[in-house]
């Protein structure tokens, strides 16, 4: 017997489908998001990061000393997976973490204020500039935070923490009258 | 307990974000040593006062095992070194 396996994303139940009114601060979720996991072969850490800046298409992730996460948001998990295993052949394993992980995005003038309540790590501007990145701990969970604007956070987490972390971020801004919903499809 | 932790790939971290897992200055035995020996290694710690090396782990971070260097008593953190390279320069 074939099966038809559907694609969902972890918070389809929790949001709605029209996207309602959107507040200053505004957590806004893609449905999808092409990414990977980029590690480098021992010595290759150097010509990895250089080669991936190169390319310009994806935006990099630190994740740890040798290991980077790699995202689109205008390519396809697959064309991603194979437009870097071909670029990094020789120097990093490619692993594709679509699937796996849930992108968040935060924005607004409030967001540092929010995410102070869940993380301990230093977010004023000028220490945690526009394109750095990390793992941290928010709450109890372990998520790729990023700073991809002048108040833009982005926050990578792992599929099965997605709802817990969905509510501890509602929770964290309601004070900020948080709006949250998916992204609108260009 | 040193709350703040000064990761060598992460930067400064609170302490929730690591895994503590003991003594880094043990040693391990030759597999033909004798029981004695194996039952200190596997079993028996000391509780220093002041000065101490652990293996830490930024489970929440870079997932890196790290030596912390720490006085158990004034809370002092004196140096925070991956472990693969205290591996690599061998046993301080
Ligand atoms: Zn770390």
């Amino acid at each position: 017997m074939s099966r038809t396996y559907i694609s969902r994303h972890p918070l389809d139940d929790l949001l709605p489908l029209e996207p309602g009114i959107r507040a200053v601060d505004h957590l806004d979720i893609p449905r999808s998001s092409a990414i990977v996991s980029v590690m480098a072969m021992d010595g290759e850490e150097a010509s990895v990061t250089a080669g991936l800046a190169a390319s310009g298409v994806v935006s990099i992730r630190f994740t740890g000393p040798g290991e980077l996460l790699a995202v689109s948001q205008s390519e396809t998990p697959e064309s991603l997976h194979r437009n870097l295993s071909l670029l990094l052949a020789e120097t990093a394993y490619i692993v594709d973490q679509s699937d796996g992980r849930v992108v968040f995005r935060l924005s607004g003038p409030n967001v540092r204020r929010l995410l102070a309540k869940g993380i301990a790590t230093d977010l004023h501007p000028a220490m945690f500039e526009i394109g750095a990145s990390s793992n941290v701990l928010c709450g109890h969970i372990s998520v790729n935070l990023a700073r991809t604007g002048e108040n833009e956070f982005e926050l990578i987490v792992m599929r099965s923490f997605a709802v817990a972390l969905f509510d501890d971020l509602k929770v964290m801004g309601r004070e900020f009258d948080l709006s949250a919903g998916f992204s609108v499809r260009v | 307990m040193a709350s703040l932790i000064h990761c060598p790939h992460c930067g400064v971290r609170p302490k929730e974000e690591f895994s503590i897992r003991g003594d880094a200055s043990l040693v391990r035995p030759d597999p033909e040593a004798s029981d004695e020996a194996w039952n200190d290694y596997v079993h028996i710690r000391s509780n220093p006062r002041g000065r101490y090396r652990e293996h830490w782990q930024h489970g929440a971070g870079c997932r890196r095992w790290l030596v912390v260097e720490r006085d158990t008593f004034t809370h002092e953190v004196f140096s925070v070194t991956d472990a693969a390279i205290v591996k690599r320069e061998g046993s301080r």
